[in-house]
């Protein structure tokens, strides 16, 4: 099976791209396998309990992504960086299940696995 | 992918784009062929006088030197329309023009930019 890779670096509603990601993702899981990563403000994305009043809820969005089958890991630094703190395997009671905070060391790891990549960044 | 070139086209500082671009750049050696290539304002990065320490972040300068391994490319015309030619430049990076900035580019298998 082939393999898309999505890097995200916006944080959630300053721009589309998450919920670019997301239907690129849903749409990508019929047939492929997807990797996302977020890098940077994107680590803010999966963040439980958001509600935005005029908005989709993004963190839910990627919470339905991770449910769906795509792997979805955020940078320890960027996570650390912003107050998001990993437990021993990855998971953070910040973030949905399946989600995961890991090393940027598995950002070349899903690249060099990947079939496509596909940045979004302003 | 066997090969992935990261963009950079924003100034080196005053966001966090430089960084982490230049981070996720050093994670991805010797896993793949990497080149950074810098467009734009990302030509700042070049120079080899940086002093960061008003900021209190690293001086990206020093971390391009500590990849000497690392491939650097940065396009000329972009330091030549700022202005900075005759700036020292960092001793790893290599300035190439127009064509030889664009084959880097479309010689990956991979363009990030971030």
């Amino acid at each position: 099976m082939k393999t898309l890779t999505i890097i995200l670096t916006d944080g959630p509603y300053i721009s589309e791209y998450a919920q670019i990601a997301k239907k690129i993702a849903e749409a990508a899981l019929k047939r492929y396998q997807v990797n996302i990563f977020l890098y940077l403000d994107a680590v803010h994305i999966p963040r439980k309990g958001q509600k935005p009043a005029f908005f989709a809820d993004e963190g839910g969005l990627f919470a339905d992504l991770a449910r769906e089958g795509a792997v979805i890991r955020a940078c320890s630094r960027c996570a650390a960086a912003r107050g998001y703190l990993a437990e021993e395997d990855g998971s953070s009671q910040d973030y949905p299940d399946g989600i995961k905070i890991t090393s940027l060391y598995d950002l070349p790891v899903m690249i060099q696995g990947s079939d496509g990549v596909i940045t979004l960044c302003r | 992918m066997r090969s992935v070139f990261y963009l950079l086209d924003t100034a080196p500082y005053g966001s966090e784009k430089a960084f982490g671009l230049l981070n996720a750049a050093a994670v991805s050696l010797g896993k793949m062929e990497v080149t950074v290539g810098l467009y734009g304002d990302g030509a700042y990065l070049a120079l080899g006088d940086q002093d960061s320490r008003a900021l209190a972040i690293p001086n990206l300068a020093d971390i391009l030197r500590a990849y000497g391994e690392m491939k650097v490319i940065v396009h000329e015309p972009s330091v030549v329309e700022r202005g900075l030619f005759s700036e020292g430049l960092v001793e790893t990076v290599e300035l190439v023009d127009e064509e030889a900035f664009l084959e880097a580019m479309e010689g990956s298998d991979c363009l990030i930019t971030l």
